[in-house]
């Protein structure tokens, strides 16, 4: 099983070539979804049972040759990856206007090896490369967002490229110093000092710049509201993802700082209140759901200040224990909001083509004619928002724990009144959509109740699978709205538009009934394996 | 004092000046021609600190290609319209400059304070001097056989950025104008000189596996052929249309064939043998050449203005002189 | 200090210009033209340390300095032809 790394990263390539040529598009590009979770189920599998999976490429051992690594954290969020791009490309192979534009299938599989690459990639200039693929390939997917996404994109491209230099000058300082190119080497060889401070700010700094850490953030919420809605779930919930685990692959290899630390806590906390505060305020939706991404990074970055004492060497035992548990609930929140994201950007992206109008006023309404989305739109929000039975509520009770046994009222203090704001900002989207429409749409919307759709309170989609079957049809006859300064006129839910998302809010909430072999994975393999 | 020393000390301080020049520069003009300098000026340095293959690579990519995509970006509008002064003038530049300066300072301090520690014997690059690998040429050595997933992962990038600007620009019109000029001394020189880069092209790439050179230089070099020839109105000369995607993707495609080759036949990917390494090798870096050509042509042509009425404008960036007889044609580049 | 470590401390402070000057100015193009000179000044950083041995230049040093060249120009196309796109179409409206 040592092709397993390889083949995680070459799968998406092949397929990436071939949809740029072929005319089957989205045939292919989903045949490669299924096949590369298909790996990512194999590769959890192998790591669980035994142990991380080490490979060099090229027949030249490490520190001569490329180091690659599948260890816990990799298989996890592989996983989270091969879940999440099937589910986007079945809603956008089911509907075409989400991806676009043709090329959407090629870039999002080359997207898609970028992010493979930097998760399996043990060799820092090989994690610098596959940043940039991954960077180019995000980048390019904003574009495909129409005129008014080139702006965002090309300040995304800008930015992150700048974030990639610094991590670039990070990986030369380290070269310069040991030698070598192979982390776990190189970490070995590093002494405390200046070059291992200036090492960890570059790449905190490079990284948190990817990760749309606050107050490097600013160009998150343009880039991922102005993307097609396809691209958007993307980006949030993986390519992020991509940069973080780098982040803390390198923070556990070297140490980490204890200064460095407390900065990235507090703006960590920064990020989830302002974030939070943020999403209340847009009127827009996408960047609703944007903004709450940066909220949501503050939670994943708060484990840096509660796991760096474990993460040194020379922990004690307690303080390893600690950092695994923040490890722990760190990564689990991390694949649950991914999860959710989503599912999240999907429904938002449904729900305003359906009415024509990205605002969140302009969804007055669209609860009665598309329930389902609406409702998958809410679990989605609370399973962000950290509410049990989610995965997201497993994490953050672990983050919470590590918090209170080193006694950082703070953290639990932020993680609550994150979940408060993450709830606030969904609330108040579901009750706009719940809101009566006004008196002239009553009487254009007469004709759609009689139209013979099913009124499908379904049963939290989120507790049972075989919810409603194809007889869900939410058949809209969209009327344009005459208090509405729409666009265009919305257009019909389709039938099935909304079961890759359904099914992604499904995954969040039973990955969090049963979550004991997720944590279990993702420490596998890490410096704070037991 | 040696004048090696003296070199070294003209050489930085060119370097620093021009790029502060380039960086604060009044006008979008001025400050492309400065990186051209720029470029230039790197060439002399990459030399001096005796890396061959970078300089050629600067020449010929970093300074040629970038100098050709910037200066093809500029249009006669925006170029007048940018003659900016720094925005709150010469203050708020001496506080960007002073801000980086200091902490370029620092950064440079702990680099050097780095290298002087970790001078060993055993560092990766003595240890690549020494490998055995199948061919002679160490960079290339270390980019196709001992760190060839990476520079697969490299050429995955540049042809990403390709498909993504022609998926950008697919979106607006449908074709863009190249305009084509028929000046006979450019089209002399044009014929003169296409069989010459097409030669350097081979040379490098051929003579990359014992000497500086390779793929990379090669492919820039015939971008430059290519984008001359479509320049003056050869277009049937260069492959475009139909044979341009699997051009642009052709390079990936075959290092991925031969990521799977030796996977099967060697039992690890990109592991290359001793007997016929070199062919893959060569077998590669030519696929290579021509998607890096074919990537860097369209990444040009596609930064171009597009010309809206070819009467209106007198006088153009790129354009012929108004006496000449108005022999123009827009060219389509699919 | 010697010759490659000057260029290396040059390297340092290029790249920190570049990035300063690509954060703080307004026009597109300009930001481009700073990103390249940050690659330029991460370019003189690898190059250097190349140098620095008593030895034979380090070729592992000088392929990711060949590396870096062409991801920054892959880069540097690519956000030109969003440019090209952008103002053209800010000139059309």
């Amino acid at each position: 099983m040592t092709d397993l790394p390889v083949l995680l990263v070459l799968l998406p390539l092949v397929g990436a070539v071939v949809a740029a040529l072929a005319p089957a598009r989205r045939t292919v590009a989903i045949t490669v979804a299924v096949a590369q979770l298909g790996l990512a189920v194999t590769a959890a599998v192998t790591v669980l049972r035994d142990g991380p999976v080490d490979t060099a490429p090229g027949g030249w051992d490490p520190p001569l040759g490329i180091a690659l690594r599948l260890d816990g954290l990799a298989a996890g969020v592989g996983l989270l990856v091969g879940v999440v791009v099937l589910a986007v490309f079945v809603h956008a192979a089911i509907t075409p206007s989400a991806a676009g534009s043709r090329s959407y299938w090629s870039l999002a599989l080359v997207t898609v090896a970028g992010l493979q690459a930097v998760l399996v990639a043990a060799d820092l200039f090989t994690v610098y490369v596959a940043l940039e693929l991954m960077t180019v390939g995000a980048v390019a997917l904003v574009a495909l967002g129409g005129q008014k996404a080139l702006a965002p994109a090309l300040r995304y491209l800008l930015v992150a490229v700048l974030g990639s230099f610094a991590f670039l000058v990070a990986v030369a300082l380290v070269y310069a110093q040991t030698g070598v190119l192979t982390l776990d080497i190189a970490a070995a060889d590093l002494p405390q000092g200046a070059a291992l401070a200036t090492t960890l700010a570059l790449v905190t700094v490079g990284l948190g710049i990817k990760t749309a850490l606050f107050p490097l953030h600013a160009w998150l919420p343009g880039a991922h509201a102005a993307a097609p809605t396809a691209v958007s779930p993307l980006l949030s919930a993986l390519v992020v993802k991509g940069a973080f685990v780098v982040l803390l692959r390198v923070w556990a290899a070297l140490g980490g700082d204890a200064g460095l630390a407390t900065v990235v806590g507090v703006l960590a906390t920064a990020a989830v209140v302002w974030g939070g505060v943020a999403a209340l305020r847009q009127t827009h939706l996408k960047r609703l759901v944007a903004y709450s991404t940066v909220a949501q990074v503050g939670y994943f970055f708060l484990l840096v200040p509660l796991a760096t004492a474990g993460l040194a060497a020379g922990a004690s035992a307690a303080e390893v224990e600690v950092a695994r548990l923040a490890w722990q609930g760190a990564i689990l929140m991390l694949l649950s909001h991914g999860l959710a994201k989503a599912a999240m950007f999907l429904t938002a992206g449904t729900l305003s083509a359906a009415v024509g109008s990205g605002e969140v006023d302009g969804l007055r309404g669209i609860a009665a004619k598309a329930p389902t989305t609406v409702l998958t739109f809410a679990v989605a929000g609370v399973c962000l928002a950290g509410l049990p039975p989610s995965l997201a509520f497993v994490g953050k009770w672990q983050l919470m724990d590590a918090a209170l046994t080193t006694g950082a009222w703070w953290v639990v203090v932020t993680l609550l009144v994150g979940g408060l704001l993450t709830a606030a900002a969904t609330a108040r989207v579901v009750m706009v959509t719940m809101r009566p429409a006004d008196e002239e749409d009553e009487v254009a919307s007469e004709p759609a109740a009689s139209a013979g759709r099913t009124a499908t309170s379904a049963p939290a989609a989120s507790a049972t699978a075989t919810a409603t079957g194809p007889a869900a049809s939410e058949v809209v006859v969209s009327e344009p709205s005459t208090t509405e300064p729409a666009p265009g006129a919305g257009r019909a839910v389709g039938a099935w538009e909304t079961w890759p998302a359904i099914v992604l809010t499904i995954v969040a909430v039973a990955t969090g009934v049963g979550s004991a072999w997720l944590a279990e994975l993702v420490t596998v393999g890490s410096v704070v394996a037991p | 004092m040696s004048w090696e020393t003296v070199l070294d000390v003209l050489l930085a301080t060119s370097v620093l000046g021009v790029a502060v020049a380039t960086l604060f520069a009044p006008r979008r003009t001025s400050s492309v021609m400065l990186f051209l300098v720029l470029g230039l000026l790197l060439v002399l340095v990459w030399t001096r600190l005796g890396a061959p293959d970078v300089a050629l690579a600067e020449a010929a990519i970093a300074s040629g290609v970038t100098g050709a995509l910037l200066v093809s970006a500029l249009t006669r509008r925006s170029a007048a319209g940018s003659a900016e002064t720094p925005r709150g003038g010469w203050r708020s530049a001496a506080a960007e400059l002073a801000v980086a300066g200091t902490g370029g300072v620092l950064l440079g301090g702990v680099l050097v304070g780095a290298a002087r520690d970790g001078l060993r014997p055993d560092r990766l690059g003595d240890l690549a001097l020494d490998v055995d690998g199948v061919v002679d040429q160490p960079v290339t050595t270390v980019l196709l056989d001992l760190r060839a997933l990476d520079t697969l992962l490299e050429v995955a990038v540049l042809a990403a950025a390709v498909l993504a600007a022609l998926a950008v620009h697919r979106e607006g019109e449908s074709s863009i104008g190249i305009r084509s000029d028929t000046r006979p001394v450019l089209v002399s020189f044009v014929r003169l000189t296409t069989p010459v880069v097409l030669l350097l092209t081979g040379w490098f790439l051929v003579a990359g596996s014992s000497r500086p050179g390779g793929a990379f230089q090669a492919g820039a070099v015939l971008a430059g052929a290519a984008l001359l020839l479509l320049l003056t109105g050869r277009k049937d000369l260069v492959p475009t249309g139909r044979w341009l995607r699997p051009a642009v993707v052709l390079g990936l495609a075959v290092f991925l064939a031969a990521a799977v080759l030796t996977r099967l036949v060697e039992g690890g990917w990109l592991d290359l043998p001793a007997s016929w390494g070199v062919a893959v090798v060569l077998v590669v870096e030519t696929a290579l050449v021509v998607s890096i050509a074919a990537g860097l042509t369209v990444l040009v042509a596609l930064s171009r203005p597009r010309y809206v009425d070819a009467t209106t404008s007198t006088e153009t960036l790129g354009g012929a002189a108004p006496s000449d007889p108005p022999r123009r044609q827009t060219e389509e580049l699919t | 200090m010697t010759g490659p470590e000057l260029f290396l401390a040059l390297g340092a402070v290029v790249t920190l210009l570049g990035a300063v000057r690509l954060l703080t100015t307004p026009d597109s193009m300009r930001r481009v033209v700073a990103l390249n000179v940050t690659g330029a000044g991460t370019l003189l950083i690898l190059v250097s340390l190349s140098a620095t041995g008593p030895g034979e230049p380090d070729p592992v040093l000088q392929a990711l300095a060949l590396t870096g060249i062409v991801i920054t120009i892959s880069v540097t196309g690519l956000a030109l032809v969003l440019v090209r796109r952008i103002e053209d179409g800010d000139d059309d409206d």
